[in-house]
């Protein structure tokens, strides 16, 4: 080992020698540099996008200034930051966040439980459309579900307020609480549990139910000495998981909580570093607490997820035994239509009557249905102006150049970490899957910081938009592509190099092609995720490169909710738009194997 | 074409997956690596088509050196001209059959008539030429064997490897290909380097075999001389002998041997000398060579015993026979030319001292 160290050091001192027979083993090692190096360079890339910003918010977290061009040092090195930590907001804003976390995981698992279980093992009517309702909230991003709930139930002006006024109960209920907080976040996280656990439900091997059947157990033993327990691990998974999500969580936290003075970390941060002056070191150390949170439950959440693998999978076609619930059955689908009311059907009627009603203020739900009380008039203004337009153009550009980035970026590490013999392909894994246990609002700061450090002039640019989505989203990307690349043969790659084409050559005739499935899900995958990323952006955009989810916050922020539903109403079309194509281009595919 | 491989070393971290190799294949030779999985067969083929880079040693293909670790020199797989048919077979459904085959010829920029013409030949050759035009993820398995066969014979390489071309066909066709495949490296006096577990394959395609154990070559023979002559207890396991026992060898006046069974004290008579047999000797006898007979036989080697299974195997049957006063033998009577015994039945299980090896354990380092 030191041997090769010493040769190494020699030939990165010297230009590289010609080979000769007496020192073969510089010509090696010359070789090996030469091997490693696009594995060094993503390395880089990955390093700056994703490593330096938390060594910057580390950093600042123990330091009395801002890392700025010029000031970095470790001089300034206090533990002055850490003592905010004791004091009851921080602590207060701590506790809310676990709350927060364990109440929404509840409710999204029970959720998505029922649900999953509907639709993949039952005899209910509907079950299609209830695998829809299942996925739908997925495509309403967390901001607009949430200003469309803070349009419903605030406890003056909602519009469920108002009609219990109307109907002379005098009861309000009050979005703008911890209890609103954990309800909008469970009914629109629980997609993520839903989506897990109807896989894990409709891929159990059906064998292993018949057997306990076969062996005397009736239907009610079977479910829960055989099936509870093999879903046992996608039920806990999906609820860490959740967790993790709703606990990062910012922009539902930012619109129903602040109202009520809840605070949780991710609206502390952003509230020290939008403080005047910014208590940019304190918003730091704060950081560094939610991102530690983060990454631990994220750790369980990954240990308890890679055990399901050989427990379930199955790649044999007998679909598993359906339980009949006879009289249950139209209760059960009505049940999950309730969901949908509450998750898409109001949230979407409340956006549309807010951007469309005629004056500001309702005063009962009975003034709603006069003529002339609603019109397009708004939407088509908002439609029609440059904020809007400015946004759109701007969302659509960040979430292409994001998407081509990133999926280039995915493959490319990919490739690195499986297919060569490259020695940084781990750490490159590593560093590709850190930002899943990182909460994107702490990105954003990092990368804000980054960039102002760096000479490279993005800053203020859609750049660097784009850059901070395919830092926040590398992990999905990595692991749609690698999951991918893993179930291509090796050998088809190969066989084209034996054939006499050069590697790039085999890549781009064999391995790209076959892979296009699994690149383009990538693709859209980022494209969505960009399309609705707010919690980064919020610290990277200036007042040219807004985008619509900074446009829809920005209003709501402003009071202007009229302004903030009617983008709303576009954004989700456009977003709508979007998972059309995605669903087209994916069943084509379909279609095509 | 002529390969010459030297000293070739290959390491994973500790594990030491081909230990000091060496091999020379000549030009038209078919030539078996053969041996168990992990025993370094397809490590060595990699490193012949550049796959996989040694830690050390030295490959020579049509006198051009393609690897040597002292010179650093490393060529890439596609400037080694080196044929490989995958065991997956590798063929892209992506492509036709006529466009996989094509593709070596598309890299050296040939013209298209000329493209054509050569694709269409390979075809012929493997007997696809009604395929060109579909897609290749149509095709059945024995298809798609051929169309990589073909794919690599139309580059016209300086050897032509194959790793495991069969194991993927039902037994059937499975007979069928190995005969074609030798008729064809016989047709076109290719140099072809197999690389197989399973020892009927090697038999039938080998002009030689190489037989591979933790990284080395243990034995190298032709076919029948592999089958009579196993080096080692191991190797012979390997190629199938089933009664493999313990024993203690003693030479005789007459230059025969007798062995001690080390369980049950039987004694066997071998005509073979007693040579090096290393520190652990066996007997080793093949189920076809025990005769079994209701009568008893005047003979050395002739011994009673009861049957406790008898299986029929179509062409023959079986047995476990149950030594009186010693091991259980496995035996196998064939229908038409032996009796017929039943369990439970009192036989006579004989063999001739001819056919009777005493090896070592494993092959002397």
């Amino acid at each position: 080992m030191s041997l090769k160290t010493v040769a190494t050091s020699r030939a990165e001192t010297r230009p590289a020698p010609k080979p000769t027979p007496k020192d073969y083993r510089s010509a090696r090692t010359v070789a090996g540099l030469r091997k490693n190096t696009p594995g060094l360079i993503v390395l880089l890339i990955l390093g700056i996008l994703i490593v330096l910003p938390l060594a910057l918010v580390l950093l600042a977290a123990f330091s009395d200034s801002v890392p700025r061009p010029g000031s970095i040092s470790l001089g300034g090195l206090t533990l002055s930051n850490l003592a905010l930590l004791a004091t009851p907001e921080a602590l207060g804003a701590l506790a809310n966040s676990l709350m927060v976390g364990a109440g929404s995981a509840i409710i999204a698992l029970l959720i998505g439980a029922f649900l999953a279980f509907v639709c993949a093992r039952s005899d209910a009517p509907w079950r299609k459309f209830i695998f829809f309702i299942g996925m739908a909230p997925m495509f309403i991003p967390a901001l607009v579900g949430a200003l469309a709930w803070s349009l419903l139930c605030s406890p003056s002006a909602g519009y469920i307020n108002i009609f219990l006024r109307d109907l002379g109960i005098d009861a309000a209920i009050n979005i703008y609480s911890l209890p609103g907080l954990v309800f909008v976040l469970g009914i629109f996280y629980a997609p993520y549990a839903f989506l897990l656990l109807h896989s894990s439900l409709s891929m159990m091997n059906a064998d292993l139910e018949e057997a306990a059947t076969v062996h005397g157990a009736p239907l009610r033993t079977m479910l829960r000495t055989v099936t509870l327990p093999l879903a046992l691990p996608a039920i806990l998974g999906s609820a860490v998981l959740v967790f993790a999500l709703t606990m990062e969580n910012f922009p539902v936290a930012q619109v129903i909580g602040n109202p009520a003075g809840v605070d949780t970390l991710p609206t502390y941060i952003y509230r020290l570093m939008s403080a005047t002056p910014a208590k940019s070191n304190q918003a730091a150390s704060v950081a560094v607490i939610l991102t530690v949170a983060l990454m631990a439950v994220t750790l369980i959440q990954q240990r308890i997820i890679n055990k399901r693998k050989f427990t379930t999978m199955t790649g044999k076609g007998n679909r598993p035994r359906q339980v009949p619930l006879r009289k249950m059955r139209w209760p059960f689908t009505i049940l999950a239509l309730a969901y949908f009311a509450v998750s898409v059907v109001l949230p979407m009627l409340a956006l549309l009557a807010a951007s469309m009603q005629a004056t500001p203020f309702v005063s009962s739900m009975s003034q709603l249905l006069e003529a002339n009380a609603l019109s397009f008039a708004k939407l088509g203004e908002v439609l029609g102006s440059n904020d809007f337009q400015l946004a759109l153009k701007n969302s659509v550009l960040v979430a292409l150049i994001a998407a081509f980035a990133g999926t280039t970026l995915s493959f490319i590490a990919s490739y690195i970490r499986y297919r060569t013999k490259s020695k940084v392909g781990r750490l490159i894994e590593l560093v590709a899957m850190t930002p899943l246990a990182v909460p994107a609002i702490v990105m954003g700061i990092g990368l804000l910081w980054t960039w102002l450090l760096l000479p490279l002039p993005i800053y203020g640019t859609l750049a660097i938009l784009a850059v901070a989505c395919v830092a926040v989203f590398m992990p999905q990307g990595y692991r749609g592509v690698s999951a991918s690349m893993l179930q291509m043969d090796q050998d088809l790659e190969d066989s084209a190099v034996m054939l006499g084409a050069g590697r790039t050559r085999s890549v781009l005739d064999v391995t790209l092609p076959l892979m296009r499935v699994g690149i383009m899900s990538s693709f859209l995958l980022f494209l969505m995720l960009s399309m609705r990323e707010l919690s980064a952006s919020i610290f990277l955009f200036t007042s040219n490169t807004r985008i619509l989810s900074i446009l829809v916050f920005d209003n709501f922020d402003n009071g202007q909710s009229q302004a903030a539903a009617a983008v709303s109403v576009l954004y989700c079309l456009v977003i709508g738009i979007l998972a059309v194509i995605a669903q087209k281009v994916g069943g084509e595919r379909k279609t095509k194997h | 074409m002529k390969i010459s491989i030297q000293n070739l070393q290959l390491k994973y971290g500790s594990f030491t997956a081909i230990e000091n190799l060496n091999l020379d294949i000549e030009d038209g030779e078919a030539l078996v690596l053969l041996g168990q999985s992990g025993c370094g067969k397809t490590s060595t083929m990699r490193c012949i088509a550049g796959l996989e880079e040694p830690t050390s040693g030295r490959i020579i293909i049509d006198d051009v050196v393609v690897f040597d670790s002292e010179k650093g020199i490393n060529l890439p797989p596609n400037k080694r001209n080196v044929g490989m048919v995958f065991q997956s077979y590798a063929v892209w459904p992506h492509m036709t059959v006529a466009q996989n085959v094509a593709y070596s010829l598309k890299q050296k920029k040939l013209s298209k008539s000329e493209i054509d013409e050569r694709v269409m030949e390979a075809l012929t050759l493997v007997g696809l030429e009604p395929y060109a035009d579909r897609g290749a993820s149509l095709l059945s398995g024995g298809q798609m064997q051929r169309v990589a066969l073909a794919r690599s014979l139309v580059m016209r390489p300086s050897v032509l490897m194959l790793d495991e071309p069969l194991s993927n066909l039902d037994a059937r066709l499975r007979d069928r290909l190995r005969v074609e495949l030798r008729e064809i490296q016989l047709q076109l006096g290719l140099t072809c380097v197999y690389v197989t577990h399973d020892q009927h394959e090697a038999f039938a395609l080998a002009d030689r075999i190489a037989l591979l154990q933790g990284g080395r070559i243990v034995q190298m023979g032709a076919p029948q001389h592999m089958y009579e002559a196993p080096a080692s207890a191991s190797i012979a396991h390997f190629l199938g002998v089933s009664n493999i026992m313990d024993c203690t060898p003693e030479s005789t006046a007459a230059g025969t041997t007798t062995a001690r069974l080390a369980d049950s004290g039987l004694t066997v008579q071998s005509a073979q000398q007693t040579g090096e047999t290393g520190t652990s000797p066996k007997v080793c006898i093949r189920a076809e060579d025990l005769q079994i007979t209701a009568a008893p036989a005047e003979h050395p080697n002739s011994w009673p015993g009861t049957v406790r299974v008898a299986g029929f195997q179509g062409n023959d049957i079986r047995y476990a026979i149950q030594l009186e006063s010693g091991p259980e033998l496995d035996a196998l009577g064939g229908l038409k030319r032996g009796e017929q015994h039943k369990v439970g039945d009192r036989v006579w299980v004989t063999v001739n001292p001819r056919e009777v090896q005493i090896l070592p354990a494993e092959v002397l380092a």
